[in-house]
């Protein structure tokens, strides 16, 4: 199948996907105890079972199930997810405005730790019993087994407070005047802490698959038979062995996106990001429900991106693979 | 040459003692506050919407007829000149007549009808505009207030953020009640408060600058305001130590008040919330089991060392209340208290009719409505231990759930935190009176019900003499602390924490930040 | 990691045999399995044997680490900071196993059956698991605790619903080879009824990597119910390390030790997890250097 089939079926597939995770999560708030009448009420300092049904009645929640579950993919099919009544906004509007943030932090991390993580495989697949390959196995396991928003508060508290390197908290200094690239050097600064953080904790896989799999390659007959040529030994590396033992890292990176996000949602909290993360955190302390199932949707729809973005990487780095597993 | 330099000198001395002295005198224009809030705002109007993340920019945005200054005394603001009648029915507002709102168009005594029609239809507080049954527009520049009884509650409910002037004819568009989710609550938010909406990003911040046109002229003095949205108190502590806000309030965890006070250029003041008046206190259900024995209240009282609380979970922080109106008020009247008494307790115990079976007298529940007070609640349970009292406390995963529990009188004992709001008519009388049975969340869950503390509060209510009105509160609250439905500990410990280098005339008037910030400057 | 002492092949050894030897020669992973043995142990007996009760209030709250006789400290309520993690360590783990097991029997379960029916069951079972798989894991176990309660049976639960996709894949996959090996399709001509030649020719086979993924999983699902604890999604009676944490967040500036201490021993006990599994993969799987 040529690149736009594969696309388009993947899409369709990814739409089918997404109803499910809707019909899922929707369910599932339903069968809780409580409704959203309820907390609507109480957001009004409680009420009588008269006003409860009226405020039922007013957002549909009389409808027998499957009528409210039809109607709520309906809308989320014309993009409209509803309205919050904790935050008195749209949930498309609150998401929208939360969700780059979230983007952000999630694909710089992941970037970083494959790019970082390969490298460091790289090396200490050279000298497997090195130093060096010691080293890095210690710190790729360190960012591994730390919980992540503890490696997060020790980095905050080492370079927020300590050394004063990094801001505090949040996405950006609202103070600062300036172009373009002022502002967006600003956000980078603010990235930094969390981006490590998140990625901290992924590095340990890249760099021990990365290695795994070069150590691999170093062994076989096509890398024996280039040394014998008498080929540089960080061409037959970098150019060929990397490029054959990379596929399965970037399958295994396509696979952790929904990890990569559950860490997001703790490290938003360390760090005060304002992503989806946060979002999600105070909607559930307030039972937001149409926010908290708005949140779920758009998760997965990440994810599903990620993974599709995922493929794409394979084919550009082994155009030979032509489907998944 | 010499005398150029000698002159110079001079010239140079002299303007600097000019400067320094000017530079004390006068609080100087311009410049950003960089200030924060502690959690996420839902709503900007603050005409709908209660709370004191809502009150600090609803404050800036829209004025209200009164302000208060820190002696409890009413100042003019929308409002230059006020009247109350002889019999207290009739409030005559006389409003300045320059007041505009932030889009140009005057505020007039339309819109000051329209927004106590609003407020009375969506507030959460009824009790604040309950009596005003009309309010009559004579002219453009004065309202007037027909009151079903007399209403002195009502002067304080004229000022901070409870009567929010809003304009009609941008809010008027639709039903009364569709004022709570009107589109123009979160963007271009119209006022006629000292400054106007520049940015209200959800979850980030608001920020907002100086409205030139505001009725009273010179100010404000600050160009912009910024208020960050910082929900983790730590960072926060952080960014005030290292510069990056330069003034906050509500702090209100002990550690990091008492870290903050050891910090040099940082002032930190508890002046401020004498109308928020924030209580902490311990809910018992006194329309369930063993809880309906005042003795079996008693006892529970004596074991919960309030000393304990202050010094090792306050860290002396906070202060001491012994009854439902925040020490801070000019009606409160301290009460003996109970100091930790173990034997006193379980003698009370045994004397109800529940002695020690195997190990325990009684079980008990205890619910809480937002982590914060997590410690105060694992501290009862050990405390109540101690008199063998089993407590088994119960996490409600978000607010609404604890709030149904609450206001459906689901729970046994429930710490919470509960405000003041000026005058004892707006926020003590709902958790007391017997009318007010568990009607929702920060009614009178407790089910407490005396027919003295009804009629104490309804004379006080209407009565207009000051003397006689500390009176009747005083016998109200000698009541309520011997029947201790509510086990009243330790005010909440709210500080203002700001740069003292910066910020000059900091809010730190009763009402805290949420009043006009128009006097504040930068340094 | 360290490098594997392979012994002279010795013909009588089973294949589990030869595996301890090669793990045995792995020092990182004997090191891992000492360790998790006495913090296990710590779990079990600990609370007898320090007997201090980690609700009680004994001390005046913050004493430094070693004043007054706390080795670890005291927290807000003046608790014993160390009495309280080893009554976290049984929880913690507890939740860990719990969790774990509960996905190892769903993931291997639905595995199992798509490796070895093909075919649309298999397709079924994949979709399944692919969904579960875009599910966003943290969010939607904070949604089944914010709904449901937060009892540590419910906490179980949502951790192990939604991790078990890993182990279902590779359960698969070894099912998928396994499958086509000579015996197997001996077993299978034969007529043996399937389920007997899933549990008893497919299964033991396809182990190896499943034991290794169950392993890692005890370590994943400790560190995930360390974050439900720290957003505060726990139960209030019980103390967990995460829940240490969550609730001494607010003390870090000056009272760090309250984070640290809990902090590093997750820390600790994920790493001998890490560490074994990793022990686990290198015996089992001489040849198979990857995952």
């Amino acid at each position: 199948m040529n690149f736009l089939q594969t696309l388009l079926v993947r899409s369709v597939y990814a739409i089918i996907l997404l109803t499910a995770v809707l019909i899922l999560n929707f369910s599932m708030m339903h069968l809780a105890p409580g409704d959203v009448a309820d907390t609507i009420a109480q957001a009004n300092g409680g009420a009588d079972a008269e006003v409860l049904e009226a405020i039922r009645a007013e957002y549909g929640l009389d409808q027998p199930f499957l009528v409210q579950l039809g109607r709520y993919i309906g809308n989320v099919m014309q993009l409209n997810l509803g309205y919050s009544f904790y935050y008195r906004e749209p949930v498309t509007e609150l998401i929208i405005q939360r969700l780059p943030a979230t983007l952000l932090l999630v694909f710089s991390a992941q970037i970083l730790a494959l790019l970082v993580g390969v490298f460091l495989g790289v090396v200490s697949a050279q000298k497997p019993n090195g130093l060096t390959s010691h080293f890095v196995t210690f710190i790729a396991l360190f960012g591994y087994s730390a919980p992540v928003f503890w490696t997060g508060i020790l980095l905050l508290i080492g370079f927020s407070l300590q050394f004063q390197w990094f801001p505090v908290a949040g996405m950006r200094d609202v103070t600062i005047d300036g172009g373009f690239w002022i502002k967006s050097w600003d956000v980078v600064v603010h990235l930094m802490l969390p981006m490590i953080t998140l990625a901290s904790v992924f590095l340990a896989l890249y760099s021990r698959l990365t290695r795994a799999t070069m150590l691999e390659q170093l062994r076989t007959d096509y890398v024996r038979t280039a040394y014998a040529k008498g080929m540089p030994h960080l061409k037959i590396v970098y150019q060929h062995a990397l490029k054959n033992a990379l596929s399965p890292v970037i399958t295994l990176a396509g696979l952790q996106f929904s990890a990569v996000i559950s860490g997001a949602v703790l490290v938003e909290a360390v760090f005060s990001w304002p992503g989806l993360g946060t979002l999600a955190f105070t909607s559930i302390l307030a039972r937001d429900t149409p926010t908290i199932l708005g949140i779920l949707f758009f998760s997965a729809l990440v994810v599903i991106i990620g993974n599709l973005l995922t493929d794409l990487a394979q084919r550009l780095v082994d155009p030979r693979i032509g489907g998944k597993e | 040459m010499r005398h150029v330099f000698k002159g110079l000198m001079t010239a140079t001395a002299l303007a600097s003692m000019v400067a320094t002295a000017s530079y004390a005198d006068e609080p100087k224009k311009g410049g950003t506050l960089v200030t924060v809030l502690g959690s996420n705002v839902r709503n900007l109007n603050s005409a709908v919407q209660s709370g004191i993340v809502t009150g600090f920019p609803g404050a800036q945005l829209f004025a209200s007829p009164l302000r208060y200054d820190e002696n409890w005394e009413p100042q003019p603001y929308l409002a230059e000149t006020w009247d109350t009648s002889e019999d207290g029915l009739t409030v005559t507002l006389n409003l300045v007549k320059n007041a505009k709102f932030h889009d140009g168009t005057p505020l007039t005594s339309e819109d000051v009808a329209f927004s106590v029609e609003v407020i009375k239809a969506n507030h959460p507080f009824k009790s604040m505009f309950a009596p005003v049954e009309t309010v009559e527009t004579p002219n453009a520049h004065t309202a007037v207030l027909k009151l079903s009884k007399p209403h002195p509650a009502l002067m304080l409910a004229m000022s901070g953020q409870l009567m929010s002037i809003i304009p009609k004819h941008i809010y008027g568009d639709g039903e009364i009640t569709d004022v709570k989710s009107h589109a123009r609550n979160n963007e271009n938010v119209v006022g006629s408060g000292p400054f106007k909406l520049v940015e209200f990003k959800n979850g980030e911040h608001v920020i907002l600058e100086r409205f030139d046109d505001f009725f009273i002229d010179g100010r404000p003095y600050l160009d912009k305001i910024v208020m960050r949205i910082i929900t983790d108190p730590a960072a926060r502590a952080i960014a005030y130590e290292n510069g990056e806000l330069h003034m906050g309030a509500f702090e209100s965890l002990p550690r990091i008040i008492n870290r903050l006070k050891g910090v040099d250029n940082l002032t930190v003041t508890p002046d401020g919330y004498g109308a928020i008046g924030p209580l902490d206190w311990l809910a018992m259900n006194t329309t369930k089991g063993p809880l309906a024995d005042v003795r079996v209240r008693k006892a529970i009282a004596y074991a919960v060392d309030k000393n304990f609380i202050h010094k090792a979970l306050m860290q002396g922080t906070a202060n001491d209340s012994t009854t439902g109106i925040h020490p801070d008020s000019p009606f409160y009247a301290a009460q003996d208290g109970y100091d930790l008494d173990l034997k006193k307790s379980a003698a009370l115990l045994d004397e109800a009719g529940f002695p020690v079976k195997d190990g325990s007298r009684m079980s008990l529940t205890i619910d809480f409505g937002w982590p914060g007070v997590k410690p105060q609640v694992e501290y009862v349970k050990a405390a109540l231990k101690k008199v063998d009292i089993n407590v088994e406390v119960v996490s409600s995963a978000d607010f609404p759930t604890w709030a149904k529990k609450m206001g459906t009188g689901d729970f046994d004992l429930s710490w919470d935190t509960v405000f003041n709001w000026g005058d004892p008519v707006i926020g003590v009388h709902r958790t007391y009176d017997s009318t007010n049975i568990q009607k929702g969340v920060w009614s009178n869950t407790q089910g407490y019900s005396n027919a003295r503390v009804d009629e104490l509060m309804t004379m006080a209510a209407v009565e207009t003499d000051d003397a006689k009105r500390k009176a009747l509160y005083a016998e109200f609250q000698a009541i309520i602390a011997d029947e201790v439905p509510v086990y009243h500990t330790n005010t909440l410990p709210y500080h203002t924490v700001y740069n003292t280098n910066k910020v000059g005339n900091p809010p730190i008037g009763i009402w805290g930040t949420s009043t006009p910030i128009d006097m504040t400057y930068l340094k | 990691m360290s490098d594997l002492t392979t012994d002279a092949p010795n013909i009588s050894q089973s294949p589990w045999g030869q595996a301890w030897r090669r793990f045995r020669g792995n020092y990182a992973a004997l090191l891992g399995l000492v360790i998790l043995t006495t913090i296990i142990f710590v779990a079990i007996f600990g609370p007898s044997i320090y007997g201090v009760d980690p609700y009680e209030m004994l001390w005046a709250p913050f004493s430094a680490p070693g004043l007054d006789g706390f080795i670890l400290g005291t927290d807000y309520l003046g608790r014993d900071l160390l009495a309280q993690i080893i009554a976290g360590a049984r929880v913690s783990i507890i939740i860990g196993l719990s969790a774990a097991f509960m996905s190892v029997v769903i993931g291997v379960s639905i595995g199992a059956l798509a490796g070895f029916y093909r075919g649309w069951v298999e397709e079924i079972l994949m979709r399944i698991t692919e969904f579960f798989q875009v599910l966003p894991t943290l969010l939607f176990s904070m949604v089944i605790v914010a709904l449901f309660g937060a009892s540590l049976p419910m906490i179980t639960f949502a951790i192990g619903v939604v991790s078990w996709t890993a182990v279902a894949r590779i359960t698969r996959s070894e099912f998928l080879r396994i499958r086509e090996l000579e015996f197997v399709m001996a077993s299978r001509a034969s007529g043996t009824r399937p389920v007997k030649i899933i549990f008893n020719v497919i299964l033991p086979n396809a182990l190896p990597p499943i034991i290794v993924q169950s392993a890692l999983m005890v370590g994943s699902a400790i560190l995930f119910e360390a974050g439900l604890s720290f957003l505060g999604l726990t139960d209030p009676n019980v103390v967990s390390w995460g829940q240490i944490i969550g609730s001494n967040r607010q003390y870090i500036l000056d009272a760090g030790y309250t984070v640290t201490f809990p902090g590093v021993a997750i820390f600790i006990t994920v790493l001998c997890i890490s560490l074994v599994g990793d022990g686990l993969n290198d015996a089992l799987n001489p040849k198979l250097k990857e995952r």
